[in-house]
């Protein structure tokens, strides 16, 4: 493929992860409790590890995201990515599975039963397709517009040609 | 050998963003006034007591109002026969229609605790702010209650299988 059109697909890949997290966690940074609150709704964290969870989670989603905007360690911010995702998608299948119908508590502007980002199978189809621009960004980082020199060092680069330029260094 | 290699790199950067993450948000919530507590302040320094069943078994003999402090729909599927519904998350605008009731009890044992949600202990904060002397909470979710011997009514959904 043309690498000119890899880059592109990479800096869109992580600009559009980017905004997702960025826009999903500002919220939640800001408001603690609120989101501490749509955390004990799935009741799977004993009480004591609610507000630990929710505020370190909050965090990182914030910090994922600035590091994908800006293109610093963009390998390990979107392997975070989709981590998170994934867990996301799982907790979506679990309210789906147990046909709880909150708010997920993903989103700014939820709350209630008739939210606009109801936990469910529409959530986990939502992260599914938010795993797939994640998923290329941790495969291929890109260089256009990154700040760090892993991300620039090789451009369009993969896991084993940058271990390889590594190792024989 | 080659990826075994890479991985540590990335591993590290990952733990290492995870930790940036954690000090970012204790600090934040340390220092903004809006930040929270490891544990919610009803739960940290409460100001009401815990109760055991058999202690509220006797209370409720004696005339003391139970209430159940879970969400309307919880309430709505199953409760402890006789308990009043006073949901932790609207007790603000519910308390005034049942003002009357709870002023007349002795004692209001207050019950609804899930893994992650303690609103009995929500309730009880309100109460004891509200005035009243003696807010106790019976601890444990409705199937420990079923277990202590409470008479739990099991509302059945209509049109469901039987």
């Amino acid at each position: 493929m043309n690498p000119r059109l890899m880059e592109a697909i990479s800096l869109l890949s992580r600009w559009f992860v980017a905004g997702v997290f960025l826009y999903a966690s500002y919220d939640k940074v800001w408001e603690p409790a609120n989101f501490a609150r749509s955390v004990a709704t799935y009741d799977l964290l004993p009480l004591w590890a609610v507000a630990g969870v929710s505020v370190t989670l909050a965090w990182l989603e914030f910090l994922v995201g600035v590091l994908l905007a800006l293109g610093i360690r963009t390998r390990a911010a979107a392997s975070w990515a989709v981590g998170l995702l994934l867990m996301f998608t799982g907790l979506m299948l679990y309210a789906g599975i147990t046909g709880a119908g909150f708010d997920c508590g993903c989103f700014p502007g939820g709350g209630g039963q008739a939210a606009a980002h109801q936990a469910g199978y529409e959530g986990a189809l939502r992260d599914v397709l938010f795993l797939m621009p994640a998923l290329w960004a941790a495969w291929r980082p890109g260089s256009w517009l990154a700040l760090t020199p892993q991300a620039s060092a090789r451009a369009g680069g993969d896991y084993l040609s940058d271990s390889w330029s590594r190792s024989i260094k | 050998m080659s990826i075994s290699r890479r991985s540590p790199a990335v591993w590290s950067t990952c733990l290492a963003i995870l930790a940036c993450a954690a000090a970012g948000g204790f600090l934040f919530n340390w220092l903004m006034p809006q930040g929270i507590g490891f544990l919610p302040p009803e739960v940290s320094s409460p100001l009401w007591q815990a109760v055991t069943p058999a202690e509220a078994k006797q209370l409720r003999e004696q005339g003391a109002v139970l209430l159940d402090a879970r969400e309307a729909g919880d309430y709505g599927q199953a409760r402890v026969r006789g308990a009043l519904k006073l949901p932790a998350d609207e007790m603000e605008r519910l308390y005034r229609y049942l003002e009357p009731t709870l002023k007349q009890a002795p004692a209001l044992v207050v019950y609804g605790q899930s893994t992650s949600r303690f609103p009995a202990a929500t309730l009880a904060q309100y109460l004891r702010r509200q005035g009243y002397p003696k807010v106790l909470v019976l601890e444990g979710c409705l199937d420990t209650l079923r277990k202590a011997g409470f008479d739990i009514q099991q509302v059945k959904r209509q049109g469901a299988k039987s």
